[in-house]
């Protein structure tokens, strides 16, 4: 690029820039749009005041975004840092710290998909007042791969080469080769600084990771371990907000107990991991709250291990979907709070196929089903087919009582077909472990979240070559293995046509609906509380925190 | 006697060590590492999760890694956290004092309680209010602490709203009213079932004094009964009660993990199971060497005044 | 031959027997044993007399509060019903209670019969690895155990008689250390009876009532125990029920069905009090203390 065209960038407001480059723009997902407002238009809030507070189940604990971490570490992330993009509420990828959305129109993504070019902007300072440069970008994409470094998730950044940094405000690289969900997993890669992490001994152990430094709309403040987290305004952050002054992140580890504290008034918000569906209707009723049931991004299954011989036959998963009361467990267990589904993929994703075939209830059917499959009933009323009773455990996390309660009942309607299935739960630390990575169950009953930063690529979990029990490397934990399908997510990661990879993942659901690797049981609905005063408060499940934007919170 | 603290300080020692091993063995029993909460993320890939294994040093044989920690034990370096990556002793150091405070505030109850209610059972024997006191002792002990602080958080915070459901203080309010207004409950509620162990236990130091010939000899002398209690009794139950105190330690530890699950108290015993859930090896091997320490010392300080005590027993 | 014949009349009808008879002139400890005895009873054959199986799910009547149609005791979240499964639990819990006590009394008892009569070094030993096992604080121990291996009612009993062994240890080793020097320990010693014989014929039987009352307390505290592993989630695992693990299920519920908790609750206290009672009244009635009363 030019410096004329570099100036004329920088020097005229977004929407210029925008109408300049939407002429040539791909249709669909990419914008460069910064929620609406224009960077440089951008009001100084008035002095930020008041504190909110968001009660979590799970402590967080690790505060260096590029070392694992859960979701509820992410809320105090997104908060304390910024990506080089982000994704809004529609999944739509706007640029963050970065100037604008690289992609194959604007040349910021070459035509093979390999040369990646990244604008940044030039008016953000870390905490500590030190200038945000594309040092930083370098330090942290090169920390991640870093193999000394305990970093979270490598995939994509693995494949990053020669980061050059060409000016302060633009960076560029070149991939391995072309993956198109890179952009996404950039909307999860918080930036860390160079001059403070770049310079410590060692980065898994520095004092950075006990107080963060980051250009987001939060400073650290303190953490009281074992019961919260404060974080304070930035008031020279750069993008929108903060109009509260200290943001608290309070940890309650029953969910009852926290949903006791959000209705006597002592948390603000009911975050991670939300309110239970058998209080949602109390909920909705309490005076000064707003509460809205807020579509989740993952799928709750049971989850079949393809390579125990009660399984591997189709015809026993199908009936095996069929006598499954869904209806009746949404109602009653889950008082009808989640949304039954056909498919892995959430609804509100733009890859999402509405058309399925629906799941019926029928014992009748799942039960012919099976004896035309050769299952007969043996002595024992247990169904038997060349040796092999259909009998298989169940397993889950010990102490979920809603999925506890799931679990036998529908254990007792799958009895009525002579199918047995008992129930193995264990302690969350045993049941994901090795029993689980390593394909070592029957079935499990699990909630899946399958996308990564919305990002619509499901290699990790149903390529063969994601299988670990095999050699493989993912966590293609049900062993599923299918060529055809293995041939379109290789293909999907190489599009980068949305309308393109639509039709692509289309077509991935409907073979995955027929085969039934997992039987589909709902798309769960989180129950969002908050106090009704607190404005600015916008759901975004293409995230993994509730607090993704609290820069945006104020009080009434 | 100085030859006899010596050898059990020795004999500590050996028992440190023994212990240290029955825990790391027991730990590396526990199927799936620190990695496991990380197994439903489907961005981190088995090659991650070995990866970082490999760095946190997990993948050496069992041995090496035990003597490895034993090794930097002994220099003072107790490891540091899967979790948040903290030296183990800066975590459990800011977990202790919440759980001190609590087991604290309980004995100081217990043993207040539960000495006025002995005594007084003793000096009033076969009396309605030892009958009651003897089996209300009896009942407290084998109610598990746990239901108490459900029935009593049904009670009196959802019911009656009188005292907060849980947590150490209200966030904003660090005020020291609402600290004791969050500390009442889950103290009473610890201290429930040691009351009953220091009513019982002063009820027969008390009726055991009495007997004593030099009470008699009071007596006769014309001290008020009262006087003579208080002064005598409490005196010689003084040293009982400090082997009692000390054996009692680890209970009250026990007691105070389930207390502090209860009412989401962030001490020792929240965190000993957050660790374990989360299999975080080196926080809880530290908590498991803490509170064997704390125990060992309790039993050593017991045994000492017993043996001063009773010199029957011979010193093994 | 025998040993002391001065204290060993001949045997009178049992109900005129001594110790019994001083058991019975307790009025709480015969009340736990009629607890008790009631209890098990009730567990053993309540659920084939009740209207309802433990196991039934019926959706139409979760959270039936107590004394709803047959529901006696109410239902749970699944609407199965609650007295069912509560009698269910208690057999789950009073077996694991009974069963870690024997096996708790028996190591504890070899461990100390042979720690007190050989004394020495033996003594150091065993008793060192008795102070290491006491070391640990039980709910730690017991949680970390259960954690490690897998969680089945048989595991969870020999996870409990790990824990409860050591006290029977001590108090054994305790009493044969100070019987060891009495007169007939020596007379069979001058007779020249073997080492064996003398600690498990002649030390032992002196030793029962002092086993006895720790056995019986072993039982209520392995019960506790089952009640608090289960409760935190590490114990008896669903769908089989035990009365700590109904009360994990309860908590969430605590505002709406109280009765939840409270039931169970109540359950696991009768029968810790009853065994309490019992092994109280066993204590003063076998003289186990001594001559202080």
């Amino acid at each position: 690029m030019t410096t004329d065209q570099k100036t004329f960038i920088e020097d005229h407001s977004r929407r210029d820039a925008l109408r300049v480059m939407a002429a040539s723009a791909a249709t669909g997902i990419f914008a460069a749009n910064l929620l609406g407002q224009p960077a440089h238009a951008q009001t100084r809030p008035a002095a930020p005041k008041g504190r909110v507070v968001v009660g979590v189940t799970q402590e967080p604990t690790v505060f260096n975004p590029l070392m694992p971490h859960l979701e509820v570490d992410d809320g105090v992330a997104f908060s304390v840092f910024d990506a080089l993009f982000r994704i809004d509420p529609k999944g739509v990828i706007v640029p963050n710290l970065a100037a604008e959305v690289p992609n194959q129109a604007n040349g910021g993504i070459s035509a093979d998909g390999l040369k990646w070019r990244v604008r940044l902007r030039n008016n953000v300072r870390w905490h500590d007042g030190t200038p945000f440069t594309a040092e930083d970008v370098k330090f942290t994409l090169e920390l991640i791969v870093n193999p000394k470094f305990r970093a979270w998730r490598t995939t994509g950044h693995s494949l990053v080469r020669d980061i050059t940094v060409v000016s302060p405000t633009e960076i560029t690289w070149r991939m391995e080769q072309p993956f198109a969900p890179y952009l996404s997993y950039l909307t999860e890669t918080f930036i860390v600084p160079k001059h403070i992490l770049g310079a410590a001994a060692n980065p898994n152990e520095a004092p950075f990771n006990q107080a963060p430094v980051g250009t987001g709309a939060f400073k650290w403040g303190k953490r009281v371990a074992g019961d919260h987290v404060e974080l304070v305004a930035n008031p020279s952050y750069h993008g929108e907000g903060p109009y509260i002054e200290r943001l608290v992140f309070k940890y309650i580890p029953d969910m009852t107990v926290m949903y006791t504290q959000f209705r006597s008034g002592d948390i603000d918000v009911a975050g991670q991991a939300f309110i239970t569906p058998d209080h949602y209707k109390e909920a909705s009723g309490l005076p000064d709250r707003a509460v809205t049931l807020v579509p989740a991004g993952s799928v709750e299954s049971i989850y079949l291990n393809l390579e125990k011989p009660q399984f591997r036959d189709r015809a026993v998963r199908e009936a095996l979907y069929m006598a499954i009361d869904r209806q009746a467990i949404l109602e009653a267990l889950y008082h009808g709070v989640p949304r039954p589904t056909e498919t892995f993929m959430p609804p509100q994703s733009f890859y999402y196929k509405p058309d399925l075939p629906k799941q019926e209830f029928s014992l009748a059917r799942a039960a012919k089903l099976l004896d035309q499959a050769g299952w007969k009933p043996g002595p024992d009323g247990i169904r038997v087919k060349d040796g092999v009773r259909l009998s298989f455990n169940n397993s889950t996390t010990s102490g979920n009582s809603l999925r506890e309660q799931a679990q036998q009942f529908i254990q007792q309607t799958f009895a009525q077909i002579g199918v047995e299935m008992k129930i193995l739960n264990h302690p969350a630390a045993v049941m994901w472990g090795d029993f689980w990575t390593k394909s070592q169950y029957d079935s499990a009953m699990v909630g899946i979240t399958y996308l990564l930063a919305s990002d619509p690529d499901v290699t990790l979990r149903f390529h063969t070559r994601a299988i670990v029990a095999k050699g493989g490397r993912g966590s293609n934990n049900a062993q599923y293995s299918n060529p055809e399908i293995d041939e379109l997510l290789d293909k999907g990661t190489r599009t980068f046509d949305p309308q393109a990879r639509r039709e692509i993942y289309h077509r991935v659901q409907e073979i995955i609906r027929k085969d039934l690797p997992f039987l589909p049981l709902f798309t769960s609905n989180n129950v969002y509380g908050r106090k009704a005063r607190i404005q600015g408060f916008v759901p975004n499940t293409n995230t993994r925190s509730e607090a993704w934007h609290a820069a945006g919170w104020k009080w009434a | 006697m100085v030859e006899f603290l010596l050898k059990r300080f020795m004999q500590s020692i050996v028992l440190l060590v023994i212990v240290s091993v029955i825990g790391f063995v027991i730990l590396n029993l526990i199927p799936g590492g620190p990695m496991a909460q990380y197994a439903l993320d489907a961005g981190m890939t088995q090659d991650d999760k070995n990866r970082i294994l490999a760095q946190l040093g997990l993948d050496r044989p069992l041995w090496v890694q035990y003597l490895d920690w034993a090794w930097r034990l002994l220099q003072g370096d107790w490891g540091t956290s899967f979790r948040d990556s903290n030296p183990v002793t800066s975590v459990i150091a800011r977990h202790v004092p919440a759980t001190l405070l609590l087991m604290g505030t309980a004995t100081v109850i217990a043993v207040s309680i539960g000495t006025v209610i002995g005594i007084r059972g003793a000096t009033h024997r076969h009396s309605a209010f030892d009958y009651l006191a003897t089996v209300g002792a009896m009942v407290a002990l084998s109610i598990p602490t746990f239901w108490f602080g459900l029935v009593g958080i049904y009670v009196f915070s959802l019911k009656l709203g009188w005292v907060p459901a849980g947590n150490m203080y209200t966030i904003g309010e660090g005020s020291v009213l609402n600290h004791l207004h969050h500390l009442i409950m889950p103290s009473v509620v610890l201290a429930l079932v040691h009351i009953a162990i220091w009513s019982r236990f002063m009820r027969t130091a008390t009726l055991d004094a009495m007997g004593q010939e030099f009470v008699k000899t009071a007596r006769a002398k014309g001290v008020s009964e009262r006087r003579v209690v208080m002064k005598h009794v409490v005196g010689n139950a003084l040293l009982p009660m400090i082997t009692l105190a000390g054996v009692q330690l680890p209970s009250l530890l026990t007691g105070a993990l389930v207390t502090e699950t209860v009412f989401t108290w962030p001490g020792m015993g929240r965190l000993f199971l957050d660790s374990l859930s989360n299999s975080d090896y080196p926080v809880v091997m530290g908590l498991l060497m803490f509170s064997a320490i704390l125990t060992i010392v309790g039993n050593l300080v017991a045994d000492v005044v017993v043996a001063m005590v009773d010199p029957r027993i011979r010193l093994a | 031959m025998t040993t002391l014949t001065a204290a060993w009349a001949p045997e009178p009808a049992w109900w005129r027997n001594r110790v019994v008879r001083r058991f019975l002139g307790h009025p709480l400890a015969v009340a736990g044993l009629a607890m008790i005895t009631l209890l098990s009873l009730a567990c053993a054959f309540g659920p084939h007399l009740l209207p309802y199986d433990s196991l039934q799910i019926d959706l139409r009547s979760r959270f039936a509060p107590p004394l709803t149609g047959d529901h006696y005791l109410g239902a749970d979240p699944l609407g199965r019903d609650l007295a069912a499964r509560l009698l269910m639990a208690g057999r789950i819990s009073l077996l694991v209670g009974f069963f870690s006590m024997l096996l708790a009394t028996l190591a504890g008892t070899l461990v100390g019969v042979i720690a007190g009569y050989m004394g020495g070094w033996i003594n150091s030993v065993l008793m060192r690895t008795v102070d290491g096992f006491l070391s640990f604080p039980t709910l730690f121990l017991l949680l970390a155990l259960a954690v490690a291996l897998k969680p089945s009612p048989t595991m969870i009993t020999v996870i409990i008689a790990l824990t409860s062994w050591m006290t029977v240890a001590r108090i054994v080793a305790t009493e044969v250390a100070s019987l060891k020097e009495r007169e007939f320990v020596l007379a069979g010693r001058m007779l020249g009876l073997s080492r064996t014989h003398i600690m498990f014929r002649e030390i032992l039987p002196n030793v029962m009532g002092p086993i006895i009352v720790a056995a019986t307390l072993t039982v209520a505290r392995a019960i506790l125990l089952e009640a608090y592993i289960s409760f935190l989630g590490f114990g008896i695992q669903p769908p089989l029920p035990s009365w700590g693990n109904m009360l994990n299920g309860a908590q969430q519920y605590l505002d709406r069905a109280p009765w939840l908790a409270i039931i169970p609750g109540l359950a696991i206290a009768m029968a810790v009090t009853s065994f309490n009672f019992i092994g109280d009244g066993l204590r003063d009635a076998l003289d186990v203390r001594g001559d202080h009363k």
